[in-house]
């Protein structure tokens, strides 16, 4: 499944560029988020609830950052475990784009998931990435506003 | 754990079961009635249909504890001692089955049908056997059966 | 009893609930079950019809109120998933679950229908927030569902083959003060209203006012069983078979 989209974020890219690695911004921001741990300057740990209607299932998971043409660029992978649920993985490229006072996020993302929620949620998993991408950038927005 | 309650073919019969058992599960594996089958573990096969308070429903898809009370009828309580009921006899006499994986379910769907819809066309039928899929694809003679049936049955 | 239940589900008929369960997708520490409730009943209130969360698809669809005021709702209830489903599965566990394939969500937005919870009533385009939500709390449940009588109505779908879930459902209901269009199965974010259609429909209240093309797919569905063009296509088409069928 790949996803791309754009979004405008109010704010220099600098700023955006670092509270999008900033783990305890990052925790408000992604949908069911319970923990977020840095474990090093480009690695984190994370505990995810996934709720999709009657689904309500934990993740477990890692992700590594790629900064090193920060801020213009950013790419990040990671995969997660849901138990009997079944897994996620994927990776994301995100550019950032300086537009005066704020920042253009483009982003493209892949993302591949087995097990159970594959085999029975095929007709969802794609809205549901949209889903969850949408409540995570609308989330930030609230965030670089100051609107939270 | 909790106790359940329920009439099983015209015996009253109360068990204790862990919470989480499905009435599937309570008929086959604490009644022995093992001729409700599990097809599918998905809720779409129609193999594990029964009559609860006279209506065909998935016994795969209801927990033991929402029929507390209720009445069921399985496969094993619809014969009248060595006769078979009409449904029975019809998919007998038609060659309504090839595996018999399929045919209790189907069967409990037919009756259930049948007393319903008194004048059922061939579309009518396959229509009220959608729940229920035949991997032997067999569905001619099973359609074939019910219209028997349904005339044995004064529909 | 509701407030213990700290990670607890309401129980429903359970069409979607038991098989979620069944795969482990879910693991609340307690069901309450809400058949005894009390739920049940379809009343005829003059302007519209209030059906209780409880009744299930098989109550509606052989309803006398319902196929006399609103026919094209029995109809819809009477095509849900199998027979078997129909027995047990509710209006009001469908509409709190507002799957974005379920055929009820389309009904209650094209006729503006209104939502009864144990505090409070909402009006469908407040309730339906988007695929798989509900303005619901997480401690409310659906009591009853209230919809207008249009002038007449009719609900067209185009069911997949193996789950019996709309690949696109439209739901098309005409009042004294215009036309409503609503579609499932095939948003992105859940059921929609079709507004180009309904600009169409109120200018002349034929099939041949839909022109192909007047979908675009932008914001639908693509899976393994149609692309979003496909299910653009199959709107307009279900828009006008369901033009057709109003009564």
């Amino acid at each position: 499944m790949n996803l791309t989209d754009e979004i405008t974020i109010p704010g220099q890219r600098d700023i955006v560029f670092s509270n999008l690695i900033n783990p305890e911004i990052l925790k408000q921001c992604i949908p069911g988020c319970e923990e977020l741990i840095k474990t090093s300057e480009t690695d984190f740990t994370a505990k995810v609830v996934l709720k999709i209607g009657p689904v309500k299932a934990k993740f477990s998971g890692n992700v590594t950052l790629d900064i090193q043409s920060a801020p213009a660029h950013l790419s990040l992978s990671g995969a997660g475990d849901g138990g009997l649920a079944g897994f996620a993985k994927g990776g994301a490229d995100v550019e950032l784009i300086e537009q005066g006072d704020d920042t253009l996020l483009r982003y493209s993302a892949k993302a591949e998931t087995g097990g159970k929620i594959a085999q029975l949620g095929a007709r969802l998993i794609e809205s549901t990435a949209k889903k969850l991408s949408k409540t995570f950038f609308t989330n930030f927005e609230k965030i670089m506003t100051g609107d939270s | 754990m909790l106790t359940v309650t329920m009439k099983v073919n015209g015996i009253n019969s109360r068990h204790d079961v862990p919470d989480n058992t499905l009435l599937v599960s309570f008929l086959r594996e604490t009644m022995g009635l093992t001729g409700t089958h599990v097809g599918c573990d998905t809720s779409q096969c129609g193999a594990c249909n029964i009559h609860l308070n006279g209506e065909s429903v998935k016994a795969c898809s209801i927990l033991a504890a929402q029929a507390e009370g209720a009445e069921v009828t399985t496969i094993e309580g619809i014969a009248n001692g060595d006769t078979l009921h009409p449904m029975q006899q019809a998919f007998h006499e038609n060659h309504g089955l090839q595996c018999g994986f399929c045919t209790p379910g189907m069967v409990m769907s037919a009756i259930e049908l049948v007393e319903k819809n008194k004048n059922l066309s061939e579309r009518d039928i396959r229509e009220g056997l959608e729940g229920n899929i035949c991997r032997c694809t067999g569905y001619h003679n099973i359609v074939k059966s019910v219209q028997a049936a349904a005339e044995k049955m004064g529909g | 009893m509701i407030t213990l239940a700290e990670d607890g589900k309401f129980l429903a008929g359970g069409m979607t609930l038991i098989p979620t369960l069944k795969q482990r997708l879910a693991n609340p520490d307690r069901l309450i079950d809400l058949s005894g409730c009390a739920l049940t009943g379809i009343e005829d209130e003059g302007q519209s019809i209030r059906i209780g969360a409880m009744s299930r698809h098989v109550d509606v669809a052989e309803s006398a109120i319902v196929q006399k005021s609103i026919p094209a709702v029995a109809d819809l209830a009477s095509h849900i998933g199998d027979r078997q489903v129909r027995n047990r599965g509710t209006i009001g566990g469908s509409l709190a679950n507002n799957d974005p394939s379920a055929c009820y969500p389309s009904a209650l937005l094209a006729l503006d229908g209104t939502v009864h919870t144990q505090r409070r009533s909402i009006a469908s385009e407040d309730y339906l927030t988007g695929m798989f939500d509900t303005d619901l709390e997480e401690d409310e449940i659906v009591i009853a569902v209230s919809l207008p009588k249009p002038e007449k109505a009719a609900y067209m779908k185009f069911p997949n083959p193996a789950s019996r879930y709309a690949m696109v459902g439209v739901f098309v209901a005409k009042f004294s003060d215009g036309v409503k269009v609503a579609v499932t199965g095939a948003g992105e974010d859940g059921v929609f209203r079709a507004g180009n259609l309904e600009a169409a429909l109120n200018a002349d209240f034929d099939s041949a006012a839909i022109a192909d093309g007047v979908i675009s797919s932008d914001g639908l569905m693509s899976d393994i069983h149609a692309s979003a063009e496909y299910r653009a296509h199959l709107i307009c088409e279900m828009t006008r078979r369901a033009v057709k069928a109003c009564r």
